[in-house]
C-alpha cells in the first residue's frame, strides 16, 4: 500500500543540492504518512545524473543518513528516465517479499546546470556517435506514425495544449501558462516534426513515497493499494515497429493481467510524455484506443480532465518538468493524491483505479526499461 | 580486425573511419557496404558487428549486411549537433534490401528538404564530424539512390 507521499516543486533550483531536494520530499512523505524515521526499514534512491554531472555516486546513503535513517539497507537505482518508477517497483517487491513493513522511495534530480548537454543512450554507442539524440528518436516515431496513420501536426501540438491546461492547476509544475496549437507549432523546431514546446523541459526536483505492508496500511488508515507493478526491459528485436511499441504493449498487458483489470477500468493515468508523440503512442499501448487512434482520442477530449480517461492531469513531463530520477516517483505521488480525492482543482471525480507508466533509455530502437504500476482504492 | 574497407576508406580524404570495421568499399566506383555479422547457427544478422549472437550466444561471422535500402523514417535535427556534425543534420531508420535489418544512420545533408518515407537510398561514406577523440573522421551515410550506379556496373 502507499502510506505517504511528498514532493518539492519541479523547477530550477540553482541554490539547492540534490540532497536538500531529496530531504524535503522525504520529510513530507513521512509527515504525510504519520510515520517516523524509525518506521522505515529500507530505502531506495533514484537518481540518474549526479554521477555524470557532479561526480557524486551512491547519493542515496547520504540522503537517508541525513534524514535520520542510518543503518537501514539503501539501494541506489539508475534506469534512465525510469529510475524513479524502477525504485518504486523494487520497494513493492520488498514489501511483497515480507522483507520489511515500510520502504521509502526517493527520486531526486538536479539537471538545470550548464554542463547538462543533450541526453543520449551512452557516449560509446554507435547510434549516439551517428547523431541519435533523445528528441531524434521520438521525432522518428512521430514521422512514422504520421506516415502510417495520418496523425497530424495539429494533433501532436494538441498534446502540449492539453498538458498546459492541466498544469495550470498544478502549483508544483514548471510550465503553467496555457498555449495554443499555433504557438506550439511556431516554437523552434527541435527535430522535425517535434518543436520545443513538444519536448519535456529539464527540471530540478524530488518526490518521495512510502510503500508499506497491509498491516501498517490498516494501522495508519491508508486506502491506496498497489495492485500491480511491472518492470520490463526491451526485446531489441530487429526490425522494431516505431509506430507500435511492442515492449510498451507487452509490459502494459502484463500489468493489466497482474491487476486483473482491463483499460476500461482505469479512471486516471500518468504516462511518460517525454515528447508529444510519446503520449499518443502510450494511449495506444494502454489500449485506450486502437493502434493509430491516439490523435483522435486526444482531439475528442477523452484524455482531458473531465473526459472518459484523463491522462497526465498533473501536466506530465511536458509541463510539470522532467527531473529524470524524480519523474517515476512523482507519478505515484500524483496518483496517490488522485485516489485519496486530495488533488484539489485537478481532481478526477471518483477516481478509484490509476496507472503510472514510465520508460527509460534507448537501445536498438527500443526502450531499455518500461514500468507500469497500477494503484487502486 | 581490419577489413579491406578500412584501408580503402583511409584513402578517401585520408581520414580514419568513425570506428574500425563499420563499413567497407566494394567493387565498383563509390560503392560501400555496412559491415555487420551473421550467426553461425540461427543465421540472424546484426549491425554493427557483434562477436556473439544475442539469441544463440555462439560466434558470428563478419558479413556485409547492406548496401541499399528504403527510408523507414527520418528527421532533421536542429539542436546543437553532437560530435561536430553539421547543423542541421538528418538521420533516419533505413530498411536494408540485402538483410531485412532496420538500421539507424545519418542521411546525406544534401537531401534535407527532399526526404520522404520510402525513399530509396544507398550506403556511402562522407567526412562528417569528429570521433570520440575529437578527430575528423569518415561516417557511413545514406544518400539518394537513383539506380544509375547499379546499371553502370557490367
Amino acid at each position: 500500500m502507499i502510506a505517504g507521499a511528498g514532493n518539492t516543486p519541479f523547477f530550477r533550483h540553482p541554490d539547492r543540492t540534490v540532497l536538500s531536494l531529496a530531504r524535503e520530499a522525504g520529510a513530507k512523505a513521512l509527515a504525510d504518512a504519520g510515520l517516523a524515521p524509525a518506521d522505515i526499514g529500507m530505502g531506495f534512491f533514484a537518481n540518474a545524473l549526479s554521477g555524470k554531472l557532479f561526480g557524486d555516486l551512491t547519493v542515496g546513503q547520504n540522503a537517508f543518513a541525513e534524514m535520520g535513517m542510518p543503518r537501514i539497507p539503501v539501494v541506489n537505482v539508475e534506469n534512465a528516465c525510469a529510475s524513479g518508477s524502477s525504485a518504486v517497483h523494487l520497494a513493492c517487491m520488498a514489501i511483497r517479499a515480507g522483507e520489511v513493513e515500510c520502504a521509502m522511495v526517493i527520486g531526486a534530480e538536479k539537471m538545470c546546470v550548464p554542463q547538462i548537454g543533450l541526453l543520449s543512450s551512452g557516449d560509446s554507442e554507435l547510434d549516439t556517435l551517428l547523431g541519435l539524440v533523445a528528441p531524434a528518436s521520438f521525432a522518428l516515431r512521430a514521422r512514422r506514425h504520421m506516415a502510417e496513420f495520418g496523425t497530424t501536426l495539429e494533433q501532436l501540438a494538441m498534446v502540449t495544449v492539453k498538458s498546459r491546461r492541466h498544469s495550470a492547476l498544478n502549483s508544483n509544475a514548471m510550465f503553467r501558462t496555457p498555449v495554443t496549437v499555433e504557438q506550439v507549432l511556431a516554437s523552434p523546431m527541435v527535430a522535425d516534426p517535434l518543436t520545443r514546446f513538444q519536448s519535456c523541459p529539464n527540471a530540478d526536483g524530488a518526490s518521495a513515497v512510502i510503500v508499506c505492508s497491509g498491516k501498517v496500511g490498516r494501522r495508519i488508515g491508508t486506502r491506496v493499494a498497489v495492485r500491480a507493478s511491472v518492470l520490463a526491459s526491451g526485446n531489441y528485436d530487429n526490425p522494431q515497429d516505431l509506430a507500435r511499441w511492442r515492449t510498451d504493449y507487452d509490459g502494459i498487458s502484463r500489468a493489466y493481467e497482474m491487476a486483473g483489470i482491463g483499460p476500461e477500468e482505469l479512471d486516471v493515468v500518468e504516462c511518460h510524455d517525454a515528447f508529444s508523440i510519446s503520449e499518443i503512442l502510450h494511449y495506444e499501448a494502454l489500449r485506450l484506443c486502437p493502434p493509430g487512434g491516439g490523435g483522435e482520442l486526444l482531439t475528442r477530449g477523452a484524455t482531458s480532465l473531465g473526459g472518459r480517461i484523463p491522462v497526465n492531469v498533473s501536466g506530465g513531463l511536458l509541463s510539470r518538468g522532467h527531473p529524470v530520477g524524480a519523474t517515476g516517483v512523482e507519478q505515484v505521488v500524483e496518483l496517490t493524491r488522485q485516489l485519496r480525492g486530495d488533488a484539489g482543482s485537478r481532481q478526477v471525480d471518483g477516481a478509484r483505479v490509476a496507472l503510472a507508466h514510465c520508460m527509460g533509455g534507448d537501445r536498438a530502437a527500443d526502450t531499455k526499461s518500461m514500468t507500469a504500476i497500477v494503484l487502486a482504492t | 580486425m581490419s577489413g579491406p574497407g578500412v584501408d580503402s576508406a583511409k584513402t578517401d580524404g585520408g581520414l580514419p573511419p568513425l570506428m574500425p570495421d563499420l563499413f567497407e568499399s566494394l567493387a565498383g566506383p563509390g560503392r560501400y557496404g555496412l559491415v555487420g555479422s551473421r550467426c553461425r547457427v540461427c543465421g540472424c544478422r546484426c549491425f554493427p558487428f557483434a562477436s556473439h549472437c544475442p539469441k544463440c550466444q555462439v560466434g558470428m561471422d563478419r558479413e556485409v549486411v547492406g548496401t541499399r535500402g528504403k527510408i523507414y523514417s527520418y528527421t532533421v535535427v536542429r539542436t546543437k549537433a553532437p560530435f561536430g556534425l553539421p547543423e542541421p543534420y538528418a538521420v533516419g531508420y533505413v530498411d536494408l534490401v540485402e538483410s531485412s535489418l532496420r538500421v539507424f544512420g545519418l542521411l546525406d545533408p544534401a537531401t534535407i528538404g527532399s526526404l520522404e518515407v520510402g525513399m530509396p537510398v544507398e550506403v556511402t561514406v562522407m567526412p562528417l564530424g569528429v570521433d570520440k577523440e575529437g578527430r575528423r573522421c569518415l561516417r557511413p551515410v545514406f544518400r539518394a539512390w537513383t539506380g544509375m550506379r547499379e546499371r553502370s556496373i557490367p
